[in-house]
C-alpha cells in the first residue's frame, strides 16, 4: 500500500477548511444583515403558520391546469397576507404551501375557504398544516441551543476521561469545524436556495457531532496504540501511519452512510430532505476534519509543546519530580 | 465452540422472540406518519391566578380531556408538558377546524334571569343584534375587499360588543351555570328544520333550574342562556310551570344551530368551564394521504439504502461482508422488535435514527473487518486474526458509540416530541447495533472459521490480494 502523508501538506488542508469556513462565516454575516439571523429561521424557530394544500384530483376538471400564483397571492392580499411566500408544489403543480404569519383557526378556514372558492376543491387527507406559536418558537430554539451544548460539554468530558485533555480539546476543535461548515453551507443555501432551517437541522446537528467524533475518536484511538508501539517515533510519522491504517474504515464508514443518506435525499419525503443533506454535508465535513484536521492538529500542538516523542514526556515528567 | 453453539442457540431465539413481537404488537405510527392533528396547548395566568400550581394544570388537562372526548376521536391522547402545556395528539382527525375550536375555546355557560321591567327593552336590543349580525354576515361575503371593507367589519365587530354588553345588562346572574351541566348533546329540532341543544343537570343544578324557570314562568321574562357572556338563547317559560318550574332536571337550548355550530356547542358544554385561559400555541396536522405517501417514500429509501450498504460490504469485504450482511438483517429485526416492545411511537425523524443506526451498525463491522486484514497481513493465522481483530476494535467501538449515546441523551433529555422520538430510536439503535456487532459478527465469524476447514485454509476469503510471503 501507498503510504500517504497528510502531515506534509497540512497547510493545503488547513487553507481548504479555512476557505470553506469563512466563506460559509460571510455568509452569516450577509444573512444577518438580510434577514436578522445567520441562517434562513424556518416556522419551527419564528413561528407562523404553513399551510399545505392539494386539488383534489378526484374532482373532474379540477386539475386539469397548475395553479395560478397569482389567482392565489390576489387571495392573500384580499385577506390582509399580502407579505407571504407561496410555493407551488407537486409534480402537476397542483399543490400549494402558503407560509404566513400565526393565523388562529378563524383566519385560517376563512383564507382555506377562500382559496378553495377561487382555485378548486382541495383534498382534506393531503392538508398539512403548521402552526406554531412565537413562545413555541423561542422554546424549540432555546431546548435545541441547549441540547447542543450539553452534548458538546458531555462528549469534552468523556474525550478528556478516556485520553488526555489536548485530544479531548483537539477533537472538540474538529467537532466545531465540522458544524460550522454545515452552518456555513446551509447559510449560503438559506441565501440562495431560500433553504429554511428547523428543529430537525438542530437534530442533524447533534447527529453530526456525535458522527464526528466517532471518526475521530477511531483514529485518536490508533495514534495512541501506535505510540504505545512504538514510543520513540517522531509524531508526525506516528499520525501518519495511524491515518494510513485507519484511512480505509473512515472512507468505507462515510461512504455507507452517506450512501443511505442519498436515497433519503433523492427518494424520501420532503421532510427529510434538507435533514439529509445537512447530514450528509456534516458527516463529509467530519470525516475530512478526523483525517485532515484533528490528527494534523494533535501533531502541531505535540511539536510546538515539545512533546515530539512519547518517551521525552515520560522524561520531562520524571524530571519534573526528580 | 462450545459457546459459539449456544450463542447461537441465543440468537436464534432472539430473533424467533423479535419476529414473535413484530407479528403481536404493531409498530406504532406517528402523526406525521398515519396523519392527524397535534395541538399545544398554553395555559396562561390570569390577574387574580399569577402561577399556575400542578393541580391547576391538572384540572384545565381533565376539562381538555373531556373536550377531547367530546370530538369522539378515537386513541386520542392528552398529556401534559412542563409546567403550563399540554399536548393533545388526535390521530385521523380530519377536521382541525373543529377540533381547535372545541379545544381552545373557554366557553363558560350560564343561566341568567331577565330583570323585571326589561322586556321591551330586551326585544329592541335582540332586533339590534340580529341587524348587526346580518350586516356582519354580509361584510364577511363581500367580494369587494379593500380597507374600506375591512374598517366597516371592526366597526360592526365594535358595535356588536356594545350590544352584547347592553344584552347582559338586562339580566342577573343565577347560580346555575355550566359546572352544573351533567350532560349535553346535539339533537334535531321537533320541527325536523333545525338543530337544537339538549342538556341534562345534576342534581343541584337541576334545582336551580327548576326555581329559576318558577320564577319567571309567565311573567313574559326569558332566561337568558349566555355563553362567555354573551347571550345565545333566550327562552320565555309558559305559565304551566309557575307553581314548581321546570323539575326533572333537563331543557333544551333552542338557537339558529346548524349540526355544526350544535354539536360544537354541545362539545364545549360538555367540556365544562376551564379554570385558566388557553390558548393553542402550536398546530401540527398532518393530512391521511400525505402521511401515507410520505411513509412509503422514506420506506423505499431506506431499503433502497439499506440494499446499497448491504451489496458493499459483501462486494468489499467477501465473505465477513456476507456474514456482516446476516448480521445487519439481524441487527434490523431486534431493533424493530425492541421499537414495538419498549412502545417507541415511529415518526419520520424516527426513521431517520433508525437508517442512521444501520450506518453506525455497519462502522462496528468495518472496523473489526479492516483490524482483521491487518492481522492476516501480519500473517497470523486466521482464527487468531479474527479473534484479535475483535478484541482490538472494541475500544474505537465502545468510545464511538458511547459518544453518539451522549448526543442522543441529550436530544432526549432537552428536545421536544419529533426530536425525542429520533434520539430514543438512533440510542437503541446504537446499543443494539453494539450487540450484534460483538455477538453476531463475532459468532457467525468463529464458527465458519472453526468448522469448516476449508474456510481456514483460505483467508483470502477475508483479505484479498494477501501473499502467502506476508
Amino acid at each position: 500500500m501507498t503510504k500517504f502523508s497528510v502531515i506534509k501538506q497540512r497547510s493545503l488542508w488547513w487553507s481548504i477548511s479555512a476557505v470553506i469556513i469563512l466563506a460559509g462565516i460571510a455568509s452569516m454575516a450577509i444573512s444577518t444583515a438580510q434577514l436578522g439571523a445567520p441562517l434562513r429561521p424556518g416556522l419551527d424557530f419564528v413561528g407562523g403558520t404553513r399551510l399545505q394544500v392539494e386539488l383534489d384530483c378526484t374532482v373532474p376538471g379540477n386539475c386539469d391546469e397548475p395553479i395560478e400564483l397569482a389567482e392565489v397571492r390576489e387571495v392573500l392580499n384580499e385577506q390582509d397576507l399580502g407579505n407571504s411566500t407561496i410555493q407551488r408544489i407537486g409534480s402537476a403543480q397542483q399543490g400549494l404551501t402558503i407560509r404566513t404569519k400565526t393565523l388562529d383557526v378563524e383566519q385560517r378556514s376563512q383564507l382555506q375557504k377562500a382559496l378553495s372558492e377561487r382555485i378548486g376543491e382541495f383534498d382534506p387527507a393531503a392538508t398539512q398544516i403548521d402552526t406554531v406559536g412565537p413562545i413555541i418558537g423561542q422554546q424549540l430554539f432555546t431546548s435545541g441551543l441547549l441540547a447542543l451544548l450539553v452534548s458538546f460539554a458531555g462528549i469534552l468530558v468523556y474525550l478528556s476521561f478516556r485520553f488526555q485533555f489536548d485530544y479531548a480539546f483537539l477533537a472538540f476543535i474538529a467537532l466545531l469545524h465540522d458544524v460550522l461548515v454545515t452552518l456555513g453551507i446551509f447559510s449560503i443555501l438559506g441565501l440562495v436556495q431560500g433553504v429554511e432551517v428547523d428543529s430537525l437541522f438542530v437534530v442533524a446537528l447533534l447527529t453530526i457531532i456525535g458522527f464526528s467524533v466517532n471518526d475521530t475518536v477511531v483514529i485518536y484511538d490508533r495514534i495512541r496504540e501506535v505510540i504505545a508501539k512504538h514510543p520513540d517515533q517522531h509524531i508526525d510519522q506516528i499520525v501518519d501511519d495511524a491515518i494510513n491504517q485507519t484511512l480505509t474504515r473512515s472512507i468505507n464508514t462515510t461512504l455507507t452512510t452517506v450512501l443511505t443518506l442519498v436515497s433519503i435525499f433523492l427518494f424520501g419525503g420532503e421532510t427529510l430532505k434538507y435533514f439529509a443533506l445537512a447530514l450528509i454535508v456534516g458527516f463529509i465535513a467530519g470525516a475530512y476534519s478526523s483525517i485532515f484536521v484533528a490528527s494534523t492538529l494533535l501533531a502541531f500542538w505535540r511539536e510546538r509543546t515539545g512533546q515530539t516523542k512519547a518517551t521525552q514526556v515520560i522524561e520531562a515528567e520524571f524530571l519534573d519530580k526528580a | 465452540m462450545q459457546r459459539q453453539r449456544s450463542l447461537v442457540a441465543l440468537i436464534l431465539v432472539l430473533i424467533i422472540l423479535a419476529i414473535v413481537v413484530l407479528v403481536k404488537i404493531p409498530l406504532q405510527q406517528g402523526l406525521d406518519l398515519r396523519g392527524g392533528a397535534q395541538l399545544t396547548i398554553q395555559v396562561k395566568t390570569t390577574e387574580e391566578i399569577t402561577e399556575i400550581a400542578p393541580d391547576q394544570l391538572e384540572a384545565v388537562k381533565t376539562v381538555v380531556d373531556r373536550r377531547v372526548n367530546a370530538l369522539g376521536v378515537s386513541e386520542s391522547q392528552v398529556q401534559t408538558i412542563g409546567s403550563d402545556q399540554i399536548l393533545v395528539q388526535l390521530p385521523g382527525v380530519n377536521d382541525p377546524q373543529q377540533a381547535e375550536r372545541v379545544l381552545g375555546g373557554t366557553a363558560q355557560l350560564d343561566f341568567r334571569k331577565q330583570i323585571p321591567g326589561t322586556e321591551a327593552q330586551l326585544q329592541i336590543e335582540q332586533q339590534l343584534r340580529q341587524q348587526l349580525l346580518f350586516e356582519q354576515a354580509a361584510l364577511l361575503e363581500s367580494e369587494e375587499g379593500g380597507d374600506q371593507e375591512e374598517e366597516a367589519i371592526a366597526e360592526n365587530q365594535a358595535a356588536l360588543e356594545r350590544s352584547n354588553a347592553a344584552i347582559a345588562e338586562l339580566f342577573e346572574k343565577t347560580n346555575v351555570t355550566g359546572k352544573n351541566l351533567k350532560d349535553a348533546f346535539a339533537q334535531p329540532t321537533q320541527a325536523g328544520n333545525g338543530w337544537q341543544v339538549a342538556i341534562r343537570f345534576d342534581a343541584e343544578g337541576g334545582q336551580g333550574f327548576a326555581e329559576l324557570t318558577r320564577d319567571l314562568a309567565g311573567t313574559g321574562r326569558s332566561i337568558g342562556i349566555f355563553l362567555d357572556d354573551s347571550l345565545i338563547s333566550a327562552p320565555t317559560v309558559g305559565p304551566e310551570y309557575a307553581e314548581t318550574g321546570i323539575s326533572g332536571g333537563s331543557a333544551v337550548i333552542t338557537g339558529n344551530f346548524d349540526v355544526q355550530r350544535a354539536s360544537d356547542l354541545a362539545a364545549q358544554l360538555k367540556g365544562g368551564s376551564l379554570p385558566l385561559p388557553v390558548e393553542i400555541v402550536e398546530n401540527r396536522t398532518v393530512g391521511a394521504t400525505l402521511g401515507r405517501d410520505s411513509i412509503q417514500s422514506s420506506v423505499y429509501a431506506a431499503i433502497g439504502g439499506l440494499i446499497l450498504v448491504l451489496l458493499f460490504m459483501a462486494i468489499y469485504y467477501r465473505l465477513p461482508g456476507l456474514i456482516a450482511d446476516v448480521a445487519l438483517s439481524i441487527y434490523a429485526l431486534l431493533t424493530l422488535a425492541a421499537f414495538a416492545l419498549i412502545g417507541v411511537t415511529l415518526t419520520l425523524p424516527g426513521i431517520a435514527g433508525f437508517i442512521l443506526s444501520i450506518g453506525m451498525a455497519v462502522d462496528a463491522n468495518v472496523l473489526i473487518f479492516e483490524r482483521t486484514r491487518e492481522e492476516l497481513r501480519e500473517g497470523k493465522t486466521l482464527y487468531r486474526s479474527v479473534e484479535s481483530g475483535f478484541y482490538r476494535a472494541f475500544s474505537s467501538i465502545l468510545d464511538s458509540n458511547l459518544t453518539t449515546l451522549i448526543a442522543c441523551a441529550a436530544l432526549f433529555w432537552l428536545g421536544s416530541g419529533l426530536v425525542k422520538g429520533f434520539a430514543v430510536t438512533l440510542g437503541i439503535g446504537v446499543v443494539i447495533s453494539m450487540f450484534t456487532a460483538l455477538t453476531c459478527t463475532r459468532t457467525f465469524m468463529l464458527l465458519l472459521v472453526l468448522s469448516f476447514p476449508g474456510v481456514r485454509q483460505k483467508p483470502q476469503l477475508f483479505c484479498p490480494n494477501l501473499s502467502p510471503s506476508q
